[in-house]
């Protein structure tokens, strides 16, 4: 080739970029050199997303004695004990029910470990019709008939004839449905935890992108769809605030046999804190996306935005009396169960919009506007 | 009068006459030969990334194009069909088989499917629409394709330098006002949304280092706006484009590397070769042809088609009417994206007249809408949950672009009308955040939406940019 000289665009470019960079100061809090997204993964993968799956574990396996307990001898008693460690089972599943995805995310007919052991409210008629003929299968697409609250309706709610919920083990389906269930959460939940034990946890964070597909982004949506359902399903719905509701539908408060809603949305909502701190449950502060936050440009003032208003929520929560049961408040004296909704959707920007624009990650797969 | 008439008249002659020069047509058959292949190839890829359902069956919704509002989604039967016969048309486009026939079912196919949803506009789609219609009329067919196997007589070397003109003003026209729209403050100077996308991509293999310097985001910023504006005079300048042709396909790799923009850089790759000589393209589809057939068959070729008589038997020169509609149609590419100048505001933050105008990659932008739903009657509101009704996509583009919320304000109006919400009003509380700011409100949170509509006008109801 004769032309051996630089091509013209090349050598414009680096001369004006010489001139423009040499005058160019870099803002003081943008140039934190670049953000170590793998230790986030790792942090996220070993100290909030397997703890979780490992407490929940230990739970379960009261819970499993708890059955096993009622089914050799049933009492009051025993019905009580079972009822506090599906309690405690599902207290500690709202530490672990924002990572759908991976193993706990779709397969096949499997759904996410979310609608697989999660679904509310339940279909009282399809409990009763199992009772009654004794057949079931806990892997169809009847989810509103299997999982934690399937469980709860077998524990707390009263039997047909009105007596309390003793009386439903009286018959041998009920007992043999009610560990049916129960090993059914365990089961899924071990699949999961073993899944992320067993190699996934390297693959999670070995996959530090940002694209569609990248554990970042993965993990991101998942935290933003479980934040937007505690706002739509935990509280908008029951509280009758969808456009086309008349009324509050207390019929469609999560857990409201057992009546822990309100236990189990508070700790829910401080699951979704955890997170984007990257805090561990008993408290130590990791790499989350809120460190991530702090290194991208407009970082510092989405994390203070994000904080205020985190501190309006827990206003709004603290003011949420523990009773009456929330099935009952949401017809009675919605108002504080309301403005916590407020709260709540105005948060959703910094979670949602902000957030991914200014981590620049990719949430869906369609092309973009190319150059 | 009458002599302005002669004069006009004269100088439309001159203009055919120079349009009419006859140059060889190897160039506009490689082209024809790129586009189809890459036609069938990506929609073989939309296909198997199940996007046909994704985009046009699984939605409830669709947001449309303004003044195409009566085009309907038809089957999921019909869309399949209508993929299977692009394909098939694409091939055929890249062979020349019934080449304006393909060319023709190509670019209506492939129009009406974007036409289907708004949300998955793409420029380099619209680019794809236009050098689809622009290759209806071209003759592109008229040389190392099945029409000429077919029908010998048809076959010609020389066409009017017109044809390859327009290809290459279209292609002046993308790039240049790409990079025309890379001249402001905020992708030179602050270097954004670069600053926010490079340091994403800092974990890509080997290049992510890089991404992942402080400095690259301003390094790219110019060099994309310098390479956007200036790459047509080095493809044109004969001594220069080897290298601008290297720095095409470096362009257009990296950025295909870094975003997720599908089969456009290679388009791009493909339809600059349009710059390079009738030599380079002689020789590329002898070489072709050399690939694909033996010497026998091309033997046999030759004795079929062979024109022996004076090398323009078959030119085919373009009438003066032919030449006065390329201009008005390239009045009207130059015009319409200087449309925003129309528009009071920040285009960014508006994007009143930001479609159409080959302004692509140029911000990050994101927003938050919440739709409040009342009824006239009772006053009762209820807050809207959008991924009811829209899928992620859909509801990431709606939440920023105001034409896009004023017509799902709309459908909800009607939808919640049809369930029993009685006169409803629509408002929405949409935040946004452009390159990194701290979102605002995009639009008016206080009006009632279902009483507004759409049109050229400026929209009031759009709060001021941040």
């Amino acid at each position: 080739m004769k032309t051996q000289h630089f091509n013209p665009v090349i050598m414009l470019s680096l001369l004006l970029l010489g001139a423009l960079y040499a005058c160019t100061e870099p803002d003081e809090n943008d140039q934190q050199g670049p953000f170590d997204r793998k230790a986030m993964l790792a942090n996220y993968a070993d100290n909030i997303v397997v703890a979780a799956y490992a407490d929940m574990l230990e739970k379960m396996e009261a819970l499993s004695s708890g059955a096993g307990a009622l089914q050799t001898e049933i009492s009051q008693e025993n019905l009580t004990a079972a009822q506090v460690s599906w309690a405690e089972a599902y207290r500690s599943w709202q530490s672990a029910n924002a990572f759908n995805f991976g193993p706990a995310g779709e397969m096949g007919l499997r759904k996410g470990l979310i609608e697989e052991i999660g679904t509310f409210p339940v279909s009282q008629d399809k409990i009763e019709s199992i009772l009654e003929t004794g057949n079931y299968n806990l892997n169809d697409f009847n989810r509103d008939a299997r999982g934690f609250l399937a469980v709860e309706y077998m524990l707390f709610a009263p039997s047909e004839n009105g007596n309390g919920s003793i009386e439903r083990f009286n018959d041998q389906i009920a007992i043999d449905f009610l560990a049916a269930l129960v090993l059914n959460i365990q089961e899924r939940v071990q699949a999961v935890h073993s899944a992320w034990t067993s190699g996934y946890r390297d693959t999670f964070v070995n996959n530090n992108g940002t694209d569609v597909g990248s554990s970042t982004s993965q993990f991101y949506n998942e935290f933003v769809r479980s934040f937007e359902a505690l706002k739509n399903f935990k509280l908008g719905l029951p509280l009758g605030l969808r456009p086309g509701q008349v009324e509050a539908a207390p019929q469609l408060v999560e857990a409201r046999y057992s009546g822990v809603s309100l236990e189990t949305l508070e700790l829910h909502l401080e699951t979704i804190e955890r997170i984007w701190y990257g805090m561990a449950a008993e408290g130590t502060d990791g790499l989350g996306f809120e460190d991530y936050l702090e290194t991208v440009v407009g970082g510092t003032a989405l994390i203070q935005s994000t904080k205020e208003q985190l501190a309006q929520v827990h206003v709004a929560l603290d003011a949420l009396p523990m009773t009456p049961a929330f099935s009952t408040q949401v017809s009675t004296e919605p108002e504080a169960g309301i403005a916590l909704h407020t709260e709540i959707q105005k948060q959703t920007r910094f979670f949602k919009s902000d957030m991914s624009s200014l981590l620049g990650i990719a949430i869906t797969f369609s092309s973009g506007d190319g150059d | 009068m009458e002599i302005n008439e002669i004069a006009c008249t004269k100088v439309l002659h001159r203009i055919t006459k120079a349009l009419n020069k006859p140059v060889h047509i190897a160039p506009i058959v490689t082209l024809r030969v790129a586009i189809g292949f890459l036609m069938a190839v990506s929609t073989i890829r939309f296909l198997a990334l199940g996007w046909v359902a994704d985009h046009y069956i699984e939605p409830v919704f669709h947001f449309t194009y303004f003044g195409f509002e009566w085009v309907e989604v038809v089957s999921p039967f019909a869309l399949y069909a209508i993929h299977a016969l692009m394909i098939v048309a694409a091939v055929a486009l890249m062979l020349g088989w019934q080449y304006h026939i393909a060319a023709l079912v190509l670019f209506l196919g492939f129009t009406y499917t974007e036409l289907i949803d708004l949300v998955y506009y793409l420029n380099h789609y619209y680019f794809v629409s236009i050098v689809l219609c622009l290759l209806i009329f071209a003759p592109a067919h008229r040389y190392f394709s099945l029409d000429v196997l077919r029908k010998p007589s048809i076959k010609t070397e020389f066409i009017p330098r017109f044809w390859g003109l327009i290809f290459q003003m279209m292609l002046a026209i993308v790039y240049i006002y790409a990079g025309l729209a890379k001249i402001n403050h905020t992708w030179l100077i602050e270097a954004l949304p670069l600053k926010i996308w490079l340091p994403a991509a800092d974990s890509i293999p080997v290049l992510g280092p890089l991404f992942a310097w402080a400095a690259a985001p301003y390094i790219f910023s110019w060099v994309g706006m310098i390479y956007d504006s200036t790459i047509v005079f080095f493809l044109l300048w004969q001594k220069s484009r080897p290298w601008a042709y290297a720095m095409v396909v470096v362009f257009h790799i990296l950025t295909g590397i870094l975003f997720q923009i599908g089969v456009f850089p290679l388009v791009m790759i493909a339809a600059t070769l349009i710059f390079f000589s009738e030599h380079w393209h002689i020789a590329l589809i002898k070489r072709l042809r050399n690939f694909f057939f033996s010497a026998k068959h091309l033997a046999a070729f030759r004795q079929k088609t062979e024109t022996t008589a004076a090398v323009l038997k078959n030119f085919k020169p373009v009438s003066r009417g032919v030449v006065v509609l390329a201009a008005l149609f390239f009045v009207f590419q130059l015009l319409f994206p200087w449309r925003n100048l129309l528009y009071p505001g920040n285009i960014f933050w508006t994007e009143e007249g930001y479609r159409f105008s080959w302004r692509v990659m140029l911000m990050e932008k994101a927003g938050t809408a919440t739709f409040y739903v009342k009824d006239g009657v009772s006053g009762r509101v209820g807050i809207v949950v959008n991924s009811t009704f829209l899928n992620p996509h859909q509801e990431k583009q709606m939440a920023m672009q105001p034409d896009m919320i004023l017509q799902f304000a709309h459908f909800l109006g009607e939808h919640y009308a049809s369930q029993g919400v009685q006169n409803p009003s629509v408002r929405a509380e949409v935040y946004v955040t452009l390159n990194a700011r701290p979102s605002q409100l995009l639009i008016d949170p206080q009006r009632d939406l279902t009483q507004i509509s759409d049109g050229w006008k400026a929209k009031d109801w759009i709060m001021p940019a941040p």
